[in-house]
């Protein structure tokens, strides 16, 4: 029988340094993996522990998988100090991946911070895979400083791919060369020319920004059926088992991670 | 009506349990002063088995699910199937939880899969209870209902056996020697004795006052705001997570790697707490549950909330492992009358 708890090896083909406490990591598992943007996966050290990550990468790529992965503990901290070659374990992909069928056609409103903006990396990929297919793609990213920002490279040949494309990055401080724009990811939410109430909005970032996000997005008018939001939970086993990631009637492993607001509002302290 | 219904004589069962330990794992309930407790079948210690009494220590999830389990492989060539006799209805009535966490959902867990199928379940009926027993206002029973493969119901110095499954039958067709037909008297006398035995139990509960399921139904959602209740039962707790680890039903784990003295990387599974401080700490420190009574209360809201909404199931079997354990004298019952009534009165600890 099939043994979900363990992994499958894969090795650290490359490593690129996002931040001071950010790095990707480009993991090649012994097999191809097929994910959903979205979906996570349990990044292992053999004998020391394992973290859930999002893939920040392509998920038409199957052979090799990017994680972008935030020094902020005990396992994040030694995978920060593997090197290339170094092999990790993968299980997984878990959960529900971004519902992408239901974006078609709609102008779609992507709003991350900080590390947050991993998953919606991998989100960003699905959706220039069919660019076409969406109406508008719009991305306000913000960060703490202006070298806080990931993928900074990358960005640019995002806003390349295509005219609908829109990506627009804040800095709660800026410094000396910054000269984008300075303040919250909340203040760069206003003079959109946007539906709001049939677009669709994608939040992923610290819970405190999502809060504020989300109010936000409501006050403009988007609807709380179009808001995802990917809930961060303590989480051991991935497969809706080990109780640790439940959020009122729903595991965040397997109900989620990605959750559309209206269907978590009314439950008590989802933003703790 | 008789049908599938035998006896056994108390040497004969011993006999039998002899015989199934050369290829089994035989384990038995011993009675030790007011407690009981399972441990393997030793003929030597035959006087101290207790086949009737009330529920045993250990929850039987400690046989199915043992509380630290290696993960990265599944087989353990060579390991017997196991027989445990003496699981009380409370314990049983478990299986109806773990089955459904464990067993279904996209993922079946092979390791509870191989202890659960690896395992003959023999009930056993209470021969008396205890005042923490409140089953009944849990929809239970002080005798096995569902979830057993054989049952032994203690008469004076013979049993009442009942086979339920295929497992059971075989069992009493292997050894049809040591079974006889039980009598229409026999299972009269049976009856008499469960209808005893819940008689009790329903006089524990009308004293008290304890709630049944159709009054719990909806009072943790009402009262989660109710912070004075939970934050006056959480007072006295030391966050010890022995009614977690008690309990029959609590499921969650935490998946806990290592490395051995020789470097092999070990994966286990090992059980989990939600009174834990850690349970729901994510990175940075960050703790949507740092207050004990936030964790007390998700401990209610999991049982009688989650569990009900999902699979239409009060998570507790009544069973009281929960209040004996608990050294800050936190008493289910009475939270859960609290939460009925509106009024509460959290007796001071020892
Ligand atoms: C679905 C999901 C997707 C995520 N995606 C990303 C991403 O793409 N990039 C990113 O940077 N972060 C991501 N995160 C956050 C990331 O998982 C955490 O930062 C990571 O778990 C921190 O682990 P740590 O051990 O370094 O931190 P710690 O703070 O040391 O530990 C975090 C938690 O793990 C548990 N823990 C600690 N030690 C042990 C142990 N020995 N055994 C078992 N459990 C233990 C504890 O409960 C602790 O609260 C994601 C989280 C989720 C839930
Ligand atoms: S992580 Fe185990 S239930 Fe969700």
């Amino acid at each position: 029988m099939n043994n979900p708890y363990t992994y499958t090896e894969a090795e650290i083909v490359d490593i690129a340094e996002e931040t001071a406490n950010i790095k990707t990591f480009r993991l090649r598992p012994k097999s191809p993996i097929a994910f959903k943007a979205g979906q996570f996966m349990d990044v292992t050290i053999p004998g020391i522990g394992e973290a859930p990550f999002t893939p920040s990468s392509n998920h038409n790529v199957k052979d090799v998988l990017d994680f972008t992965i935030m020094s902020a503990g005990r396992v994040t901290k030694l995978l920060h100090q593997m090197k290339k070659g170094d092999t990790v374990g993968l299980r997984g992909p878990y959960g529900l991946g971004y519902p992408l069928e239901k974006f078609k056609s709609k102008e779609i409103f992507i709003v991350g911070g900080g590390v947050g903006l991993a998953p919606l990396r991998a989100l960003l990929y699905a959706l220039f895979n069919e660019v076409d297919d969406y109406k508008k793609i719009i991305l306000k990213y913000g960060a703490r400083t202006p070298k806080d920002i990931v993928y900074k490279t990358e960005i640019d040949s995002w806003r390349k791919k295509a005219k609908h494309i829109d990506i627009e990055i804040t800095t709660d401080v800026g410094d000396d060369i910054w000269k984008g724009h300075v303040g919250i990811v909340t203040t760069i939410l206003k003079d959109l020319d946007v539906n709001m109430e049939e677009a669709v909005s994608i939040v992923c970032g610290p819970p405190i920004m999502m809060k504020f996000v989300t109010f936000k997005l409501l006050d403009l008018g988007f609807r709380d059926s179009n808001i995802h939001l990917s809930m961060e939970k303590n989480m051991s086993c991935g497969i809706g088992k080990c109780g640790h990631c439940r959020i009122g009637p729903y595991y965040a492993c397997k109900d989620g991670p990605v959750f559309t607001y209206d269907k978590i509002k009314d439950l008590p302290n989802i933003w703790d | 009506m008789t049908e599938k219904i035998y006896t056994i004589t108390k040497k004969n069962l011993f006999d039998l349990f002899g015989r199934l330990s050369g290829t089994h794992r035989v384990i038995v309930p011993y009675e030790k002063g007011e407690n009981f407790h399972f441990a393997d079948f030793d003929p030597k210690k035959e006087d101290s088995i207790e086949l009737g009494g009330i529920r045993q220590s250990q929850p039987l999830k400690s046989f199915i699910n043992p509380p630290r389990e290696g993960m990265l492989s599944v087989h353990n060539e060579g390991s017997k199937p196991v027989i445990i006799a003496g699981v009380k209805g409370c314990d049983l009535s478990s299986l109806m939880l773990q089955d459904f966490v464990f067993l279904q959902g996209d993922y079946e867990d092979p390791f509870y899969s191989k202890g659960r199928s690896g395992t003959m379940l023999i009930g056993n009926d209470c021969t008396y209870a205890k005042e923490t027993c409140f089953c009944i206002a849990m929809d239970g029973a002080p005798y096995p209902k569902k979830y057993f493969d054989m049952n032994l119901s203690r008469m004076d110095d013979y049993f009442v056996v009942e086979a339920e499954t295929d497992k059971g039958n075989s069992l009493i067709s292997s050894f049809r020697m040591f079974f006889a037909k039980a009598s229409r008297a026999d299972i009269d006398k049976r009856q008499y004795n469960r209808d005893r035995v819940s008689a009790q139990i329903k006089d524990f509960i009308n004293k008290r006052g304890t709630k049944n399921t159709s009054q719990i139904k909806d009072a943790v959602m009402k009262n989660y705001n109710l912070t004075a209740l939970w934050q006056d039962f959480a007072s006295t707790c030391v966050e010890c997570g022995a009614c977690n680890l008690a309990c029959p039903t609590c499921h969650c784990f935490l998946l806990f790697d290592e490395r051995s003295k020789e470097n092999f990387k070990k994966r286990y599974r090992v059980w989990d707490a939600c009174l834990y401080r850690t349970f729901a700490r994510v990175a940075g420190g960050a703790n949507p549950r740092k207050h004990l009574y936030e964790r007390l209360r998700n401990r209610f809201e999991k049982k009688f909330d989650f569990f009900p909404k999902a699979l239409n199931y009060f998570a507790c079997t009544g069973c009281g492992r929960c209040i004996d354990a608990c050294p800050g004298n936190i008493d289910l019952r009475e939270v859960l009358k609290g939460l009925v009534d509106g009024k509460w009165n959290k007796p001071p600890n020892d």
